[in-house]
């Protein structure tokens, strides 16, 4: 399953057909602050769409708005022909199609892992509790925390309750999954473990939306980078581009900042591995 | 001076029946104030301004008065309102329920507020409605963040019920009354009555202490 991404020009998935996700000129507003001016892009089924761009620049505030938990003033969000913003749309419908992953993880803390896991299922589609617990039990060990099952989230390190909320949101088997800086508030040690499950994901073909500062995930997990700044897409395209040939001023000013100069940062090695940390 | 027990031991189902009572009308307001206060205190924060004012007057209004006025008052005049007699008993029960609701109301609406914004969100972007995140998730750990106030609340609504002698509900410190003057013998009876109170609460106090050192850590998000 890994192969599957392993080609060198990662030409733009299902470029031909219809988006599966797409923000047409997004603003929201937050009094006087444009947090969103005017939004634009795409996100096609199976792709990996990396949103970059400095802290403040509204990244967060898109990925909310792409599932309604923000309004917007402007624009649409359109998930497979269903306006989401619309006021006739049943936003709870949507949002199960969505799963998102917080930077502080936001696990239910008096909850057990398996009971994060499951209480989706249970609570939202009405699934006898067995079968959630089943369901659950097969996604843990998919993200390697089978054995934490009956452990509450406080017991766990930061990368093994950020790998519980990335089981958390796929039990709702939804169709697309937004991450926002999954990675930001981990331990270096154990932000390796995170993006390797990530990766085996977008190798699934998972439709992904990762907001990161992990650039070389970015470049070689993405199939299309966003550069996001000041509230609005500064420049978007192909990894190779955006990180070799960025054409924008603002892109090599950030990129720059992030020390990155076109080749692969000294963290690069923690894609390759699949987490060894857990016991 | 010289102590006789006897009057407690010829008189034991006289004291139970007072302690039953004081249980009784112990438990039934506790569950009264609260289902107010999980009700009021749910409403509060998440049911939009009016609401908000609405009930933040009932818990004004029930803080500025003393419990006993509250009491007398739901027992003598609340009647005249609604036409109806109360026992005792029910007035007790809704008087103390009544009171203690407002202070649960605001606890539960601390704890509420106390839980961050992230966790909401979360419960949302699963699918769930408002309702099933506050039941499932928020609700929860706010209970669990507000035991100990909670425990207090409980405790003293036990103590609180003492004051219901004063509309002749027979419970343990009416019967005590009964019984000293009855038998002269007030040091023995109402140091007994001390004593009951003490054992109930006590425990309680201690108990609902160990649950939250055991579960205080889920209640932190
Ligand atoms: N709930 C909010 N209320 C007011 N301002 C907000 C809110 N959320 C975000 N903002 C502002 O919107 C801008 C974009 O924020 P955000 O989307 O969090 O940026 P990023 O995720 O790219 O760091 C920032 O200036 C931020 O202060
Ligand atoms: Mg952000």
């Amino acid at each position: 399953m890994i192969a599957k991404r392993k080609t060198k020009s990662r030409p733009r998935i299902g470029s031909g057909t219809a988006p599966i996700l797409s923000f047409e000129g997004v603003v929201k507003r937050y009094g006087p602050l444009e947090a969103l001016a005017g939004v634009s892009f795409q996100v096609h089924r199976g792709e990996v769409v990396c949103l970059i761009g400095p802290s403040g620049s509204g990244k967060s505030t898109l990925l909310r708005c792409a599932n309604a938990l923000e309004t917007i003033d402007g624009g649409r969000v359109v998930l497979e022909g269903v306006e989401v913003h619309d006021r006739r749309t049943d936003a709870r419908k949507l949002r199960r199609r969505m799963g998102m992953v917080f930077q502080n993880f936001e696990l239910f803390p008096h909850l057990t892992v398996l009971r994060n896991v499951a209480v989706g299922p249970t609570t939202v589609l009405g699934m006898p509790q067995r079968q959630a617990a089943e369901r659950a039990t097969e996604l843990l060990r998919k993200v390697g925390l089978a054995d934490k099952a009956a452990h509450y989230p406080a017991s766990l390190s930061g990368g093994q309750q950020q790998r519980v909320a990335i089981a958390r949101a796929l039990a709702m088997q939804p169709d697309v999954m937004l991450f926002d800086e999954p990675t930001s508030a981990l331990d270096p040690e154990t932000i390796g473990e995170v993006l390797s499950v990530m990766k085996r994901l977008a190798d699934e073909g998972m439709t992904m939306v990762v907001v990161t500062h992990e650039m070389d995930f970015a470049k070689r997990v993405g199939n299309w980078i966003v550069v996001f700044d000041h509230g609005k897409v500064v420049e978007q395209g192909p990894p190779q581009q955006v990180f070799d040939e960025p054409t924008v001023q603002r892109t090599r000013d950030f990129l720059s900042h992030l020390g990155w100069h076109g080749e692969s940062l000294a963290a690069a090695d923690l894609l390759v591995q699949p987490s060894s940390t857990d016991p | 001076m010289d102590i006789d027990i006897s009057p407690l031991i010829e008189n034991w189902q006289f004291i139970l029946t007072g302690l039953g009572f004081t249980l009784a009308l112990s438990a039934l307001s506790i569950a009264l104030g609260a289902a107010i206060g999980l009700v009021g205190g749910v409403l509060r924060t998440y049911g939009g301004k009016l609401l908000d004012s609405a009930i933040g007057l009932y818990v004004d209004v029930v803080r500025s008065i003393p419990v006993l006025a509250i009491l007398v008052w739901t027992y003598f005049a609340f009647p005249l309102v609604i036409g109806e007699s109360l026992t005792p008993f029910s007035g007790g029960v809704l008087a103390l329920g009544v009171h203690l609701g407002a202070y649960i109301t605001e606890t539960i609406r601390a704890g509420l507020t106390s839980i961050r914004p992230g966790q909401m969100r979360a419960a949302l972007a699963l699918g769930m409605s408002r309702f099933e995140a506050i039941r499932t998730i928020i609700l929860p750990q706010a209970l669990i963040r507000m035991l100990p106030p909670l425990g207090s609340l409980i405790v003293i609504a036990v103590k609180d019920s003492a004051i219901a002698s004063v509309i002749a509900v027979p419970e343990l410190l009416r019967q005590s009354q009964v019984l000293a003057g009855k038998t002269f013998r007030p040091f023995e009876i109402y140091t007994a009555a001390m004593l009951i109170y003490f054992l109930i609460c006590y425990p309680t106090a201690r108990t609902i202490d160990r649950v939250y050192r055991r579960l205080g850590v889920l209640g932190a998000s």
